[in-house]
């Protein structure tokens, strides 16, 4: 790499870590010390057993969730890394969807297929069942992916082998591909742990009794209700105990990933008799359980009589919204989240750019482990710690444009690092000496040549700001409220009429994120 | 252990890998499979295997119809190009995963992997992880896996490709004095052409997913059946119509072969010195033969060639013994 790179790649390092430092490190750290400052308020709440109740209950779902999924996902990956098959790039987009679907989108969706209204019959709502069945639509695609990635890269020639030395399909499994892929289904399985042990939005919408009370929520409600701060720094400590305990086993065990085991450029059997109908079979389970809420949500808002025609009578409805205070208008809200999304995705490029620009260029390599330190945040902490010391700039506009940024951005630097890093340097020593300045360069060649991978990139911040939930809950204000707030206002009201418009706001908020991803499809690179 | 190869073919999509293969290698025998890349040798060893399906044909183990077997019951072993050695495993387990599979008890198999590794010369090498050995320890301790299970018949898929020029030759002779050893049945797949000519007894050249010519080493050299054949072993004297428009009567109908290594630099046929090339040693001669309007290329160690003046533009008399010509068939 050329000096001048470095040093621009120094500079946008140092930008990168000061936004990190400001707007994440310091409130969280304000935080804690909260928590440590008063230590009678920390014995009192470590003492009090319905706090330690909800850590058992939090640890206990969340293990509960991470092992039915695993369970379920297991058959599905291990086929889709051996397999090849047509369509199954689109499947694999397919599997997208729960990861960029918004919460609250994914909450109603369960609501319309097992809730009070519910198309199944039977409801569900406020039961164990139903946030076990959340977590699994949500984390099914994680486990799918990471394990069926991992294993196409082994090669096929290591089962070959090993049935040629007598070993059957069982023995097989169970002596090469799934010692082999150990390592790759724990990460999975620690991705999703912390994923459920940090679950809010679904379980808030879902199952609100306080039985069924996570950490976060409970941080949620003493922050949000009882104004009780330092009992609520307390219990985000334990959680972010927690969460960097299990962060850490997941960054071993993608280190063991990353080490090249048996690399392959082989192309992938087709599947045949048996294998045919396994692969089949779970093809079905993953559509379904991807596209059930999606659809049930769909038909719900477009059949509010359950006629065979459709109807617009819900979408009518958002017209003639009661001028009540604290109630957002459908299109206020709208444009609320598409403007929050545009500007936080504008920011969260740039962040996400410096990071891996300085990672690649200048060498930092602990600012990459270091940007993934918003995903192991929970949003509700992020938001209590904005209000805690930043209370001007939530009560701006930039409060929530910050958050959905700093929640975005991880995202944004693990898309376009990949691109980075196969960029050739001979490239750019090829610019150099053709007389272009490392600014030219990254105009002139860098920027163009990642224009796919920022495309992804922008995708993911956009959809993201577009779902947000915890954070903009607990920061939001109603001339601020977004989609998910307007959505989540209406379900807490009675009347069949709030839900029939929550229905058709979630559809509106569902397009727009489909449409978003749709974009990604097309133009961007599919994979993160 | 004797394998009969019946009529075998594989299709895919567009192209015939393997188009009506039929083989017999005889117990303890090496055959060696010999092709350009992409001729369907590869595709042929795994159906031998039993890795790939067989869409029409048979396979038959000392009589006994085995194209239905799946591969773990066919009790063969295989050395893959790239060894596929299972990474999470260490060279004593790899070893033994066969014996493992067959239910022999631990201390057996200890033994058994202490015979092996002392048989490729891998001695003590037990503990060691795979991702430690280098590519000839590798694939070393490939065949060690293979063989311990004591497989009917042994298949080899290049086994010596992935490895560097010099560690090749010496593997290759290692290798010859193993299979000679223990005089198992094997079928040695390779684009390599010294290297089917070292290890094999019989050499089957294979081309388009069939069989062009099975033959003994010695005989396949000296007589070629076709152009192609006789060129992809390396000959480098082919007089065709359509290349030696020039050439006039030749004792042999064309198209044919001349084996320059049986032609001398003494004798009563003219011949001009068109061009010298020497390389060390070695030296390569172009010599024009009037009479047959043919260039010929000789090649041979320099104090092979005659006393006094040798220099482009130089007649030469040259001995051409009647065996020198080989006629071919067309096939190109």
């Amino acid at each position: 790499m050329t000096r001048a790179h470095s040093v621009l790649g120094w500079w946008l390092g140092v930008g990168a870590a000061s936004f990190l430092a400001l707007f994440l490190a310091y409130p969280l750290t304000v935080i804690l010390w909260h928590s440590i400052d008063d230590l009678g308020a920390l014995l009192r709440a470590a003492s009090n057993p319905y706090y330690r109740e909800r850590l058992w209950f939090t640890t206990y779902q969340a293990l509960l969730s991470t092992g039915l999924t695993v369970i379920l996902a297991l058959p599905a990956g291990l086929l889709l890394g051996r397999y090849d098959f047509a369509g199954k790039r689109l499947l694999r987009s397919a599997l997208t969807i729960p990861f960029v679907m918004p919460t609250v989108v994914v909450a109603i969706g369960f609501l319309a297929l097992m809730g009070p209204r519910g198309l199944i019959g039977f409801d569900l709502r406020g039961s164990f069942g139903i946030i076990l069945f959340a977590h699994v639509f949500y984390n099914y695609a994680v486990v799918v992916r990471i394990v069926s990635s991992f294993l196409e890269t082994l090669t096929p020639r290591l089962r070959e082998a090993a049935a040629l030395l007598g070993a059957g399909p069982w023995r097989v499994l169970f002596r090469i591909t799934l010692p082999l892929a150990w390592p790759a289904i724990l990460a999975a399985a620690t991705l999703v742990f912390i994923f459920c042990f940090t679950s809010f939005g679904v379980i808030l919408i879902l199952a609100p009794q306080p039985a069924f009370a996570t950490l976060e929520i409970e941080i949620y409600r003493l922050t949000a209700r009882l104004l009780q701060l330092d009992t609520a720094a307390v219990l985000v400590l334990a959680q972010l105990l927690v969460i960097a305990l299990f962060a850490r086993i997941y960054t071993r065990l993608q280190a063991r990933l990353a080490l090249p085991l048996a690399s392959h450029t082989l192309p992938l059997a087709s599947p045949k008799g048996w294998a045919k109908l396994q692969l089949g079979l779970n093809i079905s389970i993953a559509i379904l359980l991807i596209l059930s809420p999606l659809l049930a949500l769909t038909y719900q808002a477009f059949w509010p009589s359950g006629g065979l025609f459709p109807e617009l009578k819900s979408f009518r409805s958002l017209a003639d919204t009661p001028r009540t205070i604290g109630f957002a208008g459908a299109g206020q809200a709208i444009l609320n989240s598409l403007r929050f999304a545009t500007a936080s995705t504008l920011l969260a490029l740039f962040v996400g750019f410096s990071f891996a620009y300085a990672v690649v260029r200048a060498g930092w390599r602990w600012l990459d482990n270091l940007s993934l330190l918003p995903l192991a945040t929970s949003a509700v902490t992020l938001g209590f710690g904005y209000l805690l010391v930043f209370p001007q700039l939530t009560v701006s506009a930039w409060g929530i444009t910050l958050a959905h940024a700093l929640i975005g951005f991880p995202f944004v630097t693990r898309a376009l690092l990949p691109a980075l890093r196969s960029l050739s340097p001979t490239l750019l020593q090829a610019a150099r000496t053709l007389g272009a300045s490392p600014t030219r360069i990254l105009l002139r060649i860098e920027l163009p040549l990642l224009l796919p991978a920022f495309i992804t990139a922008a995708s993911f911040a956009f959809a993201i700001s577009m779902g947000e939930f915890g954070a903009t809950l607990v920061i939001t204000r109603p001339e601020y409220a977004t989609l998910p707030m307007a959505i989540f206002d209406r379900l807490g009201r009675p009347g069949a009429a709030n839900y029939g418009s929550a229905l058709a706001l979630s559809v509106i908020l569902m397009a727009i994120t489909g449409g978003v991803m749709l974009l990604l499809e097309r133009f961007g690179r599919s994979e993160l | 252990m004797s394998l009969k190869l019946d009529n075998l073919h594989k299709h895919y999509a567009e192209t015939r890998a393997v188009d009506g293969v039929t083989v017999e290698l005889a117990g303890g025998e090496t055959l060696a499979l010999l092709g350009p890349s992409g001729c369907g040798k590869s595709t042929l060893l795994r159906l031998i295997a039993g890795l790939e399906p067989v869409d029409r044909g048979n396979l038959y183990l000392d009589g006994e119809d085995i194209t239905a077997l799946s591969p773990q019951k066919r009790k063969f072993g295989m050395v893959f190009q790239d060894y596929a050695l299972f990474p999470h495993l260490n060279v004593a387990q790899n070893i033994a995963f066969g014996l493992v599979e067959l239910g022999w008890a631990k201390p057996a198999q200890r033994q058994r992997v202490a015979e092996l590794l002392s048989l490729v010369g891998l001695k003590g090498f037990e503990r060691r992880r795979v991702q430690q050995l280098s590519g000839g320890q590798q694939q070393r301790i490939a065949l060690a896996r293979a063989l311990a299970p004591q497989p009917e018949v042994l298949l080899l898929d290049e086994p010596l490709s992935n490895l560097d020029l010099a560690l090749r030759e010496s593997l290759k002779l290692d290798l010859k004095e193993l299979l000679d050893t223990l005089q198992i049945s094997a079928i040695y797949v390779t684009h390599d052409q010294s290297e089917a000519f070292t290890l094999a007894e019989r050499v089957a050249v294979m081309r388009h997913g069939r069989l062009e010519q099975v033959a003994d080493r010695d005989h396949l050299f000296k007589h070629p059946r076709t152009v192609w054949i006789a060129r992809f072993l390396g000959h480098k004297n082919l007089y065709t119509r359509v290349h030696s428009e020039r050439a006039r009567e030749l004792p042999v109908p064309m198209p044919a072969l001349l084996h320059s290594e049986l032609v001398k630099l003494s004798g009563d046929l003219p011949a001009e010195l068109r061009a010298l090339r020497q390389t060390g040693q070695m030296c390569e001669l172009e010599l024009f033969v009037p009479s047959w309007g043919i260039t010929l290329l000789w090649q041979g160690f320099a104090r092979e060639l005659p006393g006094g003046e040798v220099s482009p533009g130089k007649p030469v008399g040259l001995h051409v013994p009647e065996e020198a010509w080989v006629p071919l068939e067309e096939g190109t």
